[in-house]
């Protein structure tokens, strides 16, 4: 393994050379001082009981508990990144089971995790063609393995829910891991999470104050047509400005490619939200778990991230490249 | 297009300390592989530290639902019996343990549903709702439990009297009851001890009861508890005359 690579898996010292990550990290830490005066503000000044300040703090104290989790592997080293997205990948994967009653389908279970791991050794090893041809292979394992139940009653069933969850959670996800194949990936990452995050915030913000027609009421009744274009507009501009500090000087760089980006960015992030609300609604449920007081389970957190990773990677894939000038087949070619 | 049947997990939305102490715990892909892992090496240990000899294995039921009873007097009760299961019925079956004992503190908790794939009753305030969770349980899953209906480890390796709790699970239902005798786990781990010494460990299975016709009442559980009680003690006495 030659120098640079390793210093891209594994090289912490150099987290914090691009100014844009310096710059998000001291907004991220004023954030977090701040919110927790607000919150006290608010109880202050009597505008909130004691039931909202409680779920205002369980929420904030969850926020302290994602956020290490998520930008810590990102600051340590690529290798890190991979090992990350591959557990986050397998314990959304456990969500989704438990939520269809697909866990009950061990063998099916198995493959999906399987895949994964295989999915995470393809991103790993930098080997893109490997990454696209366990799709395939992974369609034909499950709706294979399925077979031996020797049960055709609820066959289409177990397998099409097992493809759908490999997909989202194993191939969609795994994009977000294979973003750390490229050099700039720290600052395309954090840039990422950060204006998909904002991108809900906006939806929110916007819809509570000028929201009135609903966008997609039995789906997701929250959610208004004004927040969607709002979170469209406020997304595109935040996106297309950050973007400029982390794509300079390459051929995303231009206003065009980076609105386009923006828009792409805001509107793929919405659609994975409202694709995950679908499928809850469908199962009856409200959250997806209960591990997060105040947010529910990872899946609540991180469904916007689902197809913004793999439309953004692609966009960026297709006008610049990722990885390009980083060693492939690193572990298979050594 | 006919709709799909949805079975959410049936413990879902709960949080993951109240979820290990739930007697509606569905463990999935990483609890089986726990309890696969644990099983096979205590069933190995077991095998070459002890000798276990096993009688009576042919009248298990073939498949869930069942209920397995025994006397108690070792914490190597639990784990003669699930090793002397066959792989399927194994593979379903709960041991039901005293929550005080083995859910009261987060990692003792997590090693007894994780790994053991134990259920808890509440010895001191068993609620009815709990109960009618685990008998529920029982006949729709369909899966099997292992129950010490004397309540407690015996002191001195003698056996005494089954507690009603017993025939709250099965009273008027079909769930075949299999008592079962256990020799020799006292003298290899009587409870104060620590350790366990090699010793000569039987397993006498007996055949199966079932209780369709009684009442699920007080009466009718009093009525469970005793026949068992009874058939445990005649399984007892089977082997001592054989050993002399």
């Amino acid at each position: 393994m030659d120098a640079a690579t390793k210093a891209r898996l594994w090289g912490w010292n150099t987290a914090l050379d691009a100014a844009f990550v310096r710059w998000f990290l001291a907004g991220l830490a004023a954030v977090l001082v701040i919110v927790p005066l607000l919150i006290l503000l608010l109880q202050a000044t009597g505008k909130s009981n004691a039931e909202r300040q409680r779920e205002l703090w369980a929420r904030y104290r969850s926020w302290l508990i994602f956020i290490p989790l998520m930008i810590g592997p990102v600051l340590l080293g690529a290798g890190w990144t991979v090992a990350a997205v591959c557990v986050m990948s397998i314990l959304c994967y456990r969500e989704f089971a438990r939520a269809t009653g697909l866990f009950r389908h061990r063998s099916i279970s198995l493959l999906v995790v399987l895949g994964i791991f295989a999915l995470t050794f393809a991103i790993a090893d930098h080997w893109y063609g490997f990454f696209v041809a366990i799709t395939p292979l992974m369609i034909a394992c499950i709706a294979a393995v399925a077979i031996f139940d020797d049960q055709p009653k609820g066959y289409i069933q177990r397998v099409a829910l097992g493809i759908f969850a490999f997909l989202l959670f194993g191939v969609c996800f795994g994009h977000l891991g294979y973003f750390a194949n490229d050099g700039n990936y720290r600052q395309m990452l954090i840039w990422l999470v950060v204006c998909v995050e904002l991108n809900d915030i906006f939806a929110y913000i916007v819809g509570k104050t000028l929201g009135r027609k609903k966008l997609a009421p039995n789906t997701s009744p929250n959610k208004t047509v004004a927040g969607a274009v709002g979170a469209a507009v406020l997304t595109t501009l935040v996106a297309a400005g950050l973007g400029k500090m982390v794509f300079s000087g390459t051929e995303v760089d231009t206003p065009f490619r980076l609105v386009l980006l923006g828009v792409i960015l805001s509107f793929s992030g919405q659609l994975g939200d409202l694709a995950l609300s679908s499928i809850k609604r469908d199962l009856g449920i409200k959250d997806w778990a209960a591990t997060f007081p105040g947010h529910g389970g990872l899946l609540d957190r991180f469904n916007s991230l689902l197809f913004a990773a793999p439309a953004v990677l692609h966009y960026v894939g297709y006008l610049h490249g990722i990885g390009l000038d980083q060693v492939p087949r690193i572990i298979t070619r050594g | 297009m006919e709709e799909w049947q949805y079975k959410p997990a049936q413990d879902l939305g709960i949080g993951e300390m109240e979820r290990l102490r739930s007697v509606k715990r569905e463990s999935g892909l990483a609890g089986f592989l726990a309890r696969k892992t644990w099983w096979f090496w205590v069933g190995t240990i077991l095998r070459l530290a002890e000798r276990i000899q096993v009688n009576g294995a042919e009248r298990l039921p073939a498949a869930p639902p069942f209920l397995v009873v025994a006397n108690h007097a070792s914490h190597l009760d639990v784990l003669v019996l699930a090793t002397a299961l066959p792989r399927r019925l194994r593979d379903a079956v709960f041991p039901l343990a005293a929550g005080d004992t083995f859910f009261e503190t987060p990692p003792m908790a997590a090693f007894a549903a994780g790994m053991m794939n134990a259920l808890p009753m509440w010895r001191k305030n068993c609620g009815r709702h709990a109960i009618d969770a685990l008998r529920h349980r029982l006949v729709s899953e369909p899966c099997g439990y292992i129950l010490f209906p004397e309540g407690t480890r015996s002191r001195s390796g003698q056996m005494s009297g089954f507690r009603p709790g017993v025939g709250m699970l099965v009273s008027g239902t079909a769930v075949p009851v299999v008592p079962c005798y256990l020799r020799g786990t006292f003298a290899a781990l009587p409870t104060p001890a620590r350790w366990p010494r090699s010793s000569h460990i039987a397993l006498n299975i007996g055949e199966p009861c079932e209780f369709r016709n009684v009442p699920n009442e007080k009466n009718g559980w009093r009525i469970i508890a005793d026949k068992l009680e009874q058939e445990v003690r005649r399984l007892g006495e089977v082997g001592a005359v054989k050993s002399g």
